[in-house]
């Protein structure tokens, strides 16, 4: 007996999504840019809406209001004015509250903003699953390309330089491949919940693991199951595959921060 | 022949607001230079020159080659998962094109870097859960690695164990032998009369020499101000109110 062709392709984006999503949550936990990472999706909020009444690509649109969230947040860091996340706090703030005068006010799609901020797998088309595929193929590529560039970087800050490197480029270069990473999820899980599929995985596998390479390949495992079974249930329960995924990967971060303290515990 | 020239540096973190004015010294290979100054007196900008990492610099600044930098201990992550042979391979960084694989030869020379600070036994160990003297020595072992002529070390010395000191010291004279230039910002009096210059600043070069030329009161004095303590035997002492900065 076979899935129907909606679970088919959510089950299928779900995979694919828990490759850029565990490499680039690994690094995203290591480099301590969660709240980047949360913003740069609830960023794109706006775009989804103008998207949506536009008739524009809504991936087109989120990727151009994500990547100038991510332009503005480093123009306004590096005027050294602000703390970079005082300045992450305000443009996300100004973001949501722009989406919800956009969808309530301005174009009067009130009733698909639950969509938006909490995706939905049942839209989900072939050409979704297609750019996810290919999200994924060049988020390998670059973490191929400079996960030690990433890794010197995040170890040393300021230090990079003085090894032979150029933190600067991979730096941004890690921010934009989080922001298409990000932009890529929010037709599964929404613009809210980007974090759940970006972060917790990650976030789960670091609290019993003290070397990179099993941090990364645990991270992609655990995004790949927890995903796997957020679609299951959030079609078994009719509920929002982001709700279901961010029920199930907090409970399993949770559960396993438990035992890591409990061995802790036990073992001193 | 000189591995470090510098003349009529200046330089700073904005254009025209110099940091650090009128530098002017040179380093043969196999000398200890030893920089000394108060917190904020130019000892980490002088290398960020060297470096050529300052986004304002004027002057002249002649090395041979690339130096190496060894920072305060406290300016790497401990909650990194990385271990200390991972740290020191970093080192190698620079010269592996990101399709390749560390090479053998570079694996097996940030082994023998750990060997030569003494922390062989360590390499497998969280470069977090060291103590700081062994963190230390496992930067210096990674600018071991890069293999450098001019190595610069950020007060190598402060807050370590008397056996990481130890063997710092030993592995200063080792390197001395083996032709390389160090520059060791410190400020510990003591030692740096024991090295080949001394190198004082702040906010401008003071004096540069011999520790005997240059290691009098006086000069203390110019160099620290009001945290110069003068002991009752008439040695001079740094205040205590230093902090890593």
């Amino acid at each position: 007996m076979g899935f129907p062709p909606y679970l088919e392709r959510a089950l299928l984006e779900m995979l694919l999504l828990s490759v850029p999503a565990g490499l680039l949550g690994s690094w995203i936990v290591l480099r301590r840019l969660a709240f980047f990472t949360h913003a740069v999706g609830s960023a794109a909020f706006p775009g989804l809406v103008l998207a949506s009444a536009w008739g524009i690509a809504p991936p087109v649109a989120a990727l151009g209001t994500a990547l100038g969230f991510g332009v503005a947040q480093e123009r306004l860091a590096r005027s050294g004015r602000l703390a970079g996340d005082a300045v992450t706090a305000l443009l996300l703030i100004g973001a949501l509250a722009l989406g919800v005068v956009l969808a309530s006010d301005v174009f009067g799609s009130g009733a698909e903003v639950d969509t938006l901020l909490f995706g939905s797998l049942i839209g989900l088309s072939a050409a979704d699953v297609w750019l996810t595929a290919g999200v994924a193929a060049a988020v390998l590529g670059l973490d191929a390309a400079l996960r030690r560039d990433w890794l010197a970087a995040g170890f040393e800050p300021g230090g990079a330089r003085a090894l032979g490197l150029r933190p600067a480029t991979t730096d941004r270069l890690l921010l934009a491949a989080i922001a298409v990473c990000a932009v890529v999820a929010l037709d599964a899980v929404g613009a809210l919940l980007v974090a759940v599929v970006l972060i917790v995985p990650a976030a789960t596998v670091r609290l019993v693991c003290d070397r990179l390479r099993p941090l990364r390949l645990g991270a992609v495992s655990l995004a790949a199951v927890e995903g796997l079974a957020a679609v299951w249930l959030a079609d078994a329960l009719n509920v929002g595959a982001g709700p279901a995924l961010a029920v199930l990967g907090g409970s399993v971060f949770a559960l396993v921060a438990l035992c890591a303290a409990a061995h802790r515990r036990w073992t001193t | 022949m000189s591995q470090v020239v510098v003349r009529g540096l200046q330089g700073g973190y904005a254009p025209g607001r110099a940091a650090l004015t009128d530098v002017s010294f040179s380093a043969a290979g196999g000398e200890v230079v030893a920089v000394l100054g108060p917190n904020g007196g130019g000892k980490t900008t002088l290398f960020r020159a060297l470096l050529d990492e300052l986004p304002w610099r004027r002057g002249e600044v002649g090395l041979s080659g690339r130096p190496a930098y060894v920072p305060q201990g406290d300016r790497t992550r401990l909650d990194f998962p990385l271990s200390a042979l991972d740290a020191v391979l970093m080192g190698a960084y620079a010269r592996t094109p990101w399709f390749r694989r560390i090479a053998a030869r570079d694996r097996a020379a940030a082994r023998a870097a750990l060997e030569r600070v003494g922390l062989a036994a360590e390499a497998g160990a969280t470069f977090g859960a060291l103590s700081g003297g062994q963190r230390q020595r496992v930067l210096i072992a990674r600018a071991l690695l890069q293999d450098a002529g001019v190595l610069l070390l950020d007060e190598p010395l402060s807050g370590v164990d008397s056996v990481s000191a130890a063997r710092i010291i030993a592995l200063f004279s080792a390197l001395q032998a083996e032709g390389r230039t160090l520059l060791v910002a410190t400020h510990d009096v003591g030692q740096a009369a024991g090295w080949d210059r001394v190198l004082c600043l702040n906010g401008r070069q003071v004096a540069f020499g011999p520790p005997a030329t240059v290691l009098g009161t006086e000069t203390l004095r110019q160099t620290y101000g009001a945290e110069l303590v003068v002991l009752p035997d008439g040695t001079a002492a740094v205040g205590v109110g230093h902090h890593a900065h």
